[in-house]
């Protein structure tokens, strides 16, 4: 049988093929094919990491793992859930061990971010000094680094469940398959989730 | 009403996904406090930014090098894990004979012990002394430091069983104790000296 991801980056002709054609053709070892499926939900599955831990090049290295993991785990796809809620399942596993793995990891040292800017002496040498990329700085001044500040202040889970909602636009029920929780853990996630984004946004408001 | 069904009313509401029995209830709530409305309008609001202003997809950086990258991990697992299935499958493919061929072996093994075992002699191997112009090479050579011992070799005529007879050792006396006997021996003088200066 010809490899039917022979063009991973073909564009078009390569979005016509379903997940599901793709999947089983990876399941047989075609690997070009999961080249296929990797282009077309990199971006996803990048955006989600880089969404919850909130740092380009660990979001890099773990959309690495997530895909070897997904790779790994194929053969045992089977199409009773959707490939995309299986997907976020596995980044889910994997964002949640490296967090696990980091608490672990600064316990006992000097955790940066329990240390205000502010509580530093303005005039201080050794005041931290961020130096933001143009493209950071563009958007520092715009409402998206409002927001981004708002989604940081949230504890992992109502961070995920929002994310999950309002920006993949998963439905309830697929929430509550990925974090494996109850629906109505998803429902009073979702809730005091928005109320806090709605708290922070509106100080964000007034402080500016 | 329960306060996890008026978090679940307050949800589905921002989202849009009210039946008429739902919005009716929360008609009710609304009409009851009316600042909720306000508050559950200004959860609408962040909703929509959120939509508005985070991507649902954002390619990481070098998306090529991401690829070729992950696909080099994924080519060194398909190699790490052909032998080890390979391994597998021979096993599994020859599990079924493991029984059969194991019966087989001891019925073998017994019929072979059986052809093997002396007949006729009470099970004691005839002895012979061997030839010494034949099978001098083979019998081992025995020294002695008392010349006035001797030996004498014997030895089957496949030179698998050998004794070795020596003759001329003093009789030990019965009466010695060993375990009084000062057993210690006295090396040469010239031995004792050398093995002084190597131990210093």
């Amino acid at each position: 049988m010809a490899p039917i991801g022979a063009s991973p980056d073909a564009g078009s002709s390569d979005q016509e093929i379903p997940d599901l054609e793709l999947i089983k053709a990876c399941q047989g070892g075609d690997s070009r094919a999961f080249e296929s499926l990797v282009t077309r939900h990199r971006g996803k599955v990048y955006a989600m990491v880089q969404n919850m831990i909130r740092n380009e090049a660990d979001a890099w290295d773990l959309s690495q793992e997530v895909f070897l993991k997904v790779w790994k785990a194929l053969p045992k796809f089977e199409a009773r859930a959707k490939f995309s809620t299986w997907l976020y399942r596995i980044t889910h596993n994997v964002v949640y061990d490296w967090l696990r793995k980091r608490k672990i990891d600064v316990a006992g040292e000097l955790d940066d971010g329990i240390l205000n800017q502010s509580d530093i002496a303005a005039g201080a040498r050794t005041s931290p000094v961020y130096q933001a990329r143009p493209d950071e700085a563009l958007q520092n001044s715009e409402l998206g680094s409002k927001i981004n500040r708002a989604l940081a202040a949230l504890n992992t889970e109502h961070r995920e469940t929002i994310v999950l909602r309002e920006v993949q636009g998963l439905d309830y029920k697929e929430i509550a398959k990925v974090m494996e929780c109850s629906l109505g853990t998803v429902m009073s996630r979702l809730y005091y989730a928005r109320k806090k984004l709605q708290s922070l946004l509106s100080d964000e408001k007034g402080t500016n | 009403m329960k306060k996890e069904q008026t978090e679940e009313l307050f949800v589905k509401w921002v989202d849009g996904r009210l039946n008429d029995e739902e919005q009716n209830q929360l008609d009710e709530l609304f009409a009851a406090d009316p600042k909720l409305e306000a508050e559950l309008t200004g959860a609408k609001e962040v909703t929509a930014v959120l939509q508005s202003e985070i991507p649902k997809s954002s390619e990481p950086p070098y998306p090529d090098f991401f690829n070729s990258q992950l696909m080099r991990k994924v080519d060194l697992e398909i190699a790490a894990q052909r032998p080890a299935e390979k391994v597998a499958r021979w096993w599994e493919s020859l599990r079924w004979a493991w029984a059969p061929a194991g019966a087989l072996a001891l019925v073998l093994a017994f019929f072979a012990g059986q052809r093997m075992s002396p007949q006729g002699n009470g099970g004691v191997a005839d002895r012979g002394v061997a030839d010494s112009s034949e099978k001098s090479e083979e019998l081992p050579n025995v020294y002695f430091a008392e010349k006035s011992l001797t030996a004498e070799v014997i030895a089957d005529a496949d030179g698998k069983v050998s004794a070795i007879v020596v003759e001329g050792i003093a009789a030990i006396s019965d009466d010695i104790d060993f375990s009084r006997a000062d057993l210690t021996t006295s090396l040469p003088a010239r031995y004792s000296q050398s093995e002084e200066r190597r131990l210093q």
